[in-house]
């Protein structure tokens, strides 16, 4: 739930920027934080249903429909992530193409959705994604020297870094709680930063 | 050598030269005070009429340009517009 406001709260901001100055890579950066806040969401849907299931005694049948409601919450916090990433990455290249974003998207949902192990690839796509978005945000680092930066590119690579994790989490349980835990650090960096803009106007 | 303006910093001169004779200044004012090529004038100039953050207006003396609200607000918010995309890598 704090990923799911901390990223709705920046989307929105995101698209009030957009709403001032006209400028349309805010409206992607506002969007593709919607799509990841959305996800967010989903999750904490599915995770308070699924401590809920276990707390009461369920029938098979509710039982059922609480693994049916499951599957459809992780595919939708999975398109939902990765159409996030997508619209962020399409955002970094500057380029004005409807048609290239959509095939881009198309391109790697397919592959999501057509994998055999859905789970692995969502986390190694995200990954791949995350690299391209943080040296973006490395390149925006050099060339400007200022703080805010800084935290934006460490908050990028904490987010990578999370993702790295969740990859080895599928076997150890570990690196899924540590993952959490650099999610935890990119999302609050992210906020400071956010924070830090608001306070200085 | 001064340092290359920005989309925003460049939207931001030719809105505070609109400002200061608001409804009266006349598009050879903005183009001299703005520091602009006339085909980047021209272009800017479109895209600000399109957004809505300027309104065009034909006398008896030719065209006159002042600020709308959104662009009086973009001006006031131009600091953090500024921060937000900077630190957020959103430049144009």
């Amino acid at each position: 739930m704090i990923f799911f406001a901390i990223t709705l709260l920046v989307g929105a901001y995101a698209l009030r920027i957009y709403k001032l100055a006209g400028q349309r890579q805010s409206k992607l950066f506002g969007i593709s934080f919607l799509f990841i806040s959305a996800a967010y969401f989903v999750q904490s849907i599915l995770n308070f249903a699924a401590s809920y299931s276990m707390a009461e005694e369920c029938s098979m049948r509710s039982m059922t429909a609480v693994h049916s409601l499951s599957n459809f919450g992780i595919y939708s916090h999975m398109i939902l992530f990765i159409t996030g990433l997508v619209t962020l990455a399409y955002m970094t290249l500057k380029i004005k193409n409807i048609n290239a974003y959509a095939l881009f998207l198309a391109a790697i949902l397919a592959v999501l959705l057509l994998s055999s192990n859905k789970l692995y690839f969502f986390y190694a796509l995200s990954s791949i994604l995350l690299i391209y978005i943080s040296f973006y945000y490395l390149e925006n680092y050099l060339k400007s020297r200022k703080m805010s930066t800084l935290i934006v590119f460490t908050a990028f690579l904490f987010l990578l870094f999370g993702k790295i994790h969740f990859i080895f989490s599928i076997d150890h349980g570990t690196f899924y709680v540590a993952g959490h835990l650099l999610e935890f650090v990119a999302y609050t960096l992210i906020l400071i930063n956010l924070i830090d803009v608001i306070r200085r106007k | 050598m001064s340092k290359k303006r920005d989309k925003l910093q460049i939207i931001y001169d030719i809105l505070s030269v609109i400002k200061e004779k608001n409804g009266k200044i006349k598009p050879t004012n903005i183009l001299y005070k703005s520091n602009l090529s006339n085909q980047m004038f021209n272009e800017y100039m479109g895209e600000l009429i399109k957004k809505r953050f300027i309104i065009e207006n034909k006398t008896k003396s030719g065209k006159v340009y002042s600020l709308t609200e959104k662009g009086f607000a973009y001006l006031n918010k131009y600091q953090m517009i500024v921060d937000f995309t900077g630190s957020f890598g959103l430049n144009e």
